[in-house]
């Protein structure tokens, strides 16, 4: 029962960092789904590929993100995405919120020791 | 020894082992119904089968491993990441999790043969898509222009090219065209240019579409030839393609210098004429810009640079980026060369159209001079030009003329005719000036040849015409001309000089050769103006034709006379035969 909700919260903190960190990385350049997904995995915020596409369209249906078809050397063509204006707009917001909240918990757990 | 099947996965074909198919089946099952139907998940799957397409054809190597089997699988799911995964990673979107119940049954027919299926009811948007302009590079003649242009406009690209030739024979501005076209239109390059150029949309069921178009086309041309023999073939074409390119390179540069040239001889001429408008004389003029206002005159030029030199100008941009792969030109500057060139050409036909106007209307002035009555007369011309007759320092010379004689030069006109007319013998002779000019309306007409200042010069035996008139400062030039009549009474000689030969009408002056060397003699007879010369002549030929004919007629009687000898004798003989008889 506590691990579930332990669990949930994990759940929802991921999804919010997942999504900016996305957006930061496109936001270097266009860039292919899996090479995404080597650098979340490097940055352990993801453990398989098939997680990333779903957020990826979202983020493409709202606006955020646009992507264009590529020819691959090897296989298909590939999907490239990059960033909107929009996008851009909305990272820079988080980018706000990002330091509020590094501070916010920084205050809260000052006087505290983290196991 | 496994048994293998053959599956298609967004348009690649892969062989898979029987049991490793089995896993994969159930794996894309599983995935089908954790996304369910939205619209979003048909396009998660279409990722997912792209990445898993994507991820098998890097496990296969030619020759080596040409089947997928059970750890090829394994190995990608588990990259890729079950169901489970995707639960405990996150995400899951709350309206995912809605449709994920309902009917995951269909999706057993297609598993298999995923892909293509899916979007298979989509509507078709390509009618939508905004087009690109941009050239063909697998239809081509020269540069894809052509069929980039019939794409564009959903015409065949024959039907283009024919309509290139045309203009090309109807004043060439079609190759001109077609060079400014290719070098402002883009390349398709890959596939996606491709699809746009198209106007279709650049998703994956198009992309097969192209990418099956394609290998179709390969097979038919290389169909029943090896692999290695289609090497060859292709390294040849490449070795060809080299050798033309390095001639064409060649060619380019040659071109690239020569439109150098001519673009810097076009600046050249227009900054000569722009100096010629403001005052500053030189050789190089275009003869109808006088007909123009200074400020429409620099319109005009620099209209008609612009539109010779910006086809230049862009053959010369696209040989630079043929030649040394520069950046092609941005669309902005390409965008602004195209129209102040279609400006420059809109202006020309403005010039043309309303300078027409100020040449509708004629109108002649005619006035009489009498001349004092001479037996004979030396007709002469003075040249207005010469100040000191020498052929070597033209401009000099009109230099000259403008400190003289207050910037004539701009003012004198040449268009001076003159004509010969018979009179009574009794009565005096006398010159009739006609001037005359055009205009917009009637009066300005009439101005126009009331202010040319003309008049002959009569100094005893000698009667002077100036090379030139004066249409006067301030004035344009339309159409004026000076035509002269001398009414000479019959009987009077004329010493024509000859540097007026070419002012004569109605009478060849240069036929006419008498004993002066720098003159020709004529006459005014009732029938008109004669030569002295060539009425010498006449009179020599029918003299001896005279002389022919009265011989002939003497020989004619001789022969009659010969004739009656013989008959006589021929009777004679007659009778001698009978009497012997």
């Amino acid at each position: 029962m506590y691990s579930m909700i332990a669990v949930n919260t994990q759940t929802q903190m991921r999804k919010g960092i997942l999504e900016y960190c996305i957006l930061s990385i496109i936001s270097r350049g266009e860039i292919y789904a899996s090479d995404i997904t080597r650098e979340l995995k490097k940055a352990e915020l993801l453990v398989v590929e098939g997680t990333l596409y779903p957020l990826l369209t979202r983020l493409k249906n709202n606006g955020l993100l646009s992507y264009s078809w590529q020819e691959s050397t090897s296989g298909p063509p590939r999907k490239y995405y990059q960033i909107t204006s929009e996008g851009m707009d909305v990272l820079k917001k988080l980018d706000v919120t990002w330091k509020e909240l590094l501070f916010a918990v920084q205050i809260s757990i000052a006087n505290r020791e983290i196991i | 020894m496994n048994k293998t099947i053959i599956i298609n996965i967004n348009s690649i074909v892969f062989h898979i082992e029987e049991d490793a198919y089995e896993n994969l089946r159930t794996y894309m099952i599983e995935i089908k119904k954790h996304f369910g139907k939205s619209e979003d998940s048909k396009e998660i799957l279409e990722d997912i089968e792209n990445r898993i397409a994507e991820m098998f054809s890097e496990r296969i190597q030619l020759g080596r491993k040409e089947v997928i089997n059970m750890e090829d699988v394994t190995q990608v799911i588990s990259q890729m990441g079950r169901v489970s995964d995707f639960e405990t990673e996150i995400l899951t979107d709350d309206n995912l999790k809605e449709s994920i119940e309902s009917d995951p049954t269909d999706f057993h027919k297609t598993s298999a043969d995923a892909g293509p299926e899916n979007n298979a009811d989509e509507p078709d948007y390509s009618s939508l898509i905004a087009k690109k302009l941009m050239r063909d590079m697998d239809d081509k003649v020269l540069g894809g222009v052509c069929s980039g242009l019939g794409h564009y406009f959903n015409i065949e690209s024959k039907w283009i090219r024919i309509i290139f030739v045309l203009f090309f024979l109807f004043g060439g501005s079609g190759v001109i065209l077609y060079f400014v076209l290719w070098a402002i239109m883009p390349k398709a390059q890959n596939r996606a240019d491709k699809l746009s150029m198209r106007g279709e949309k650049a998703n994956l069921q198009n992309f097969k579409k192209s990418f099956d178009e394609e290998m179709k086309g390969i097979r038919e041309n290389f169909s029943g030839t090896g692999e290695h023999i289609n090497r060859g073939a292709r390294s040849i074409g490449d070795g060809l393609g080299r050798l033309f390119s390095s001639i064409g390179k060649i060619l380019a540069v040659l071109i690239l210098v020569a439109t150098g040239f001519t673009l810097i001889g076009l600046f050249v001429v227009l900054v000569l004429h722009v100096l010629n408008i403001m005052g500053f004389q030189n050789d190089v003029y275009f003869p109808p810009l006088e007909v123009l206002q200074p400020t429409g005159a620099f319109f005009a030029v620099l209209a008609g640079t612009l539109a010779i030199g910006i086809p230049f100008l862009a053959l010369f941009f696209f040989l630079l980026r043929l030649v040394f792969k520069t950046k092609p030109m941005n669309n902005y500057a390409s965008m602004t060369l195209l129209a102040s060139w279609i400006v420059s050409i809109v202006l020309i036909l403005y010039f043309v159209i309303s300078t027409n106007q100020e040449f509708q209307e004629v109108s002649t002035i005619s006035v009489e001079k009498q001349l004092a009555k001479k037996e004979t007369f030396i007709f002469s011309e003075n040249d207005m030009r010469v100040i000191k007759a020498s052929d070597e320092d033209f401009t000099k010379k009109k230099f000259n003329l403008n400190l003289t004689e207050k910037g004539l030069s701009e003012v004198l006109r040449g268009d001076i005719s003159i004509q010969f007319e018979a009179i009574d013998s009794l009565k005096n002779p006398y010159l009739q000036y006609n001037y005359h000019a055009k205009g917009k309306t009637y009066s300005e007409a009439s101005e126009r040849a009331s202010k040319i200042s003309y008049l002959v010069n009569q100094q005893g035996d000698h009667v002077i015409f100036n090379s030139h008139f004066s249409i006067n400062k301030g004035q344009l030039y339309r159409d004026q001309r000076v035509a002269i009549t001398a009414y000479l009474p019959v009987g009077t000689k004329v010493l024509l000089a000859h540097e007026l030969d070419h002012k004569v009408r109605d009478i060849w002056a240069h036929d006419c050769k008498g004993e002066q060397k720098n003159y020709s003699e004529w006459i005014m007879q009732k029938d008109g103006f004669k030569c002295i010369q060539k009425l010498k002549e006449e009179k020599e030929k029918a003299l001896q034709e005279s002389l022919d004919e009265k011989e002939k007629v003497e020989e004619q009687t001789k022969e009659g006379e010969a004739a009656e000898k013989t008959d006589q004798t021929g009777i004679a003989q007659r009778a001698d035969a009978t009497n012997a008889a």
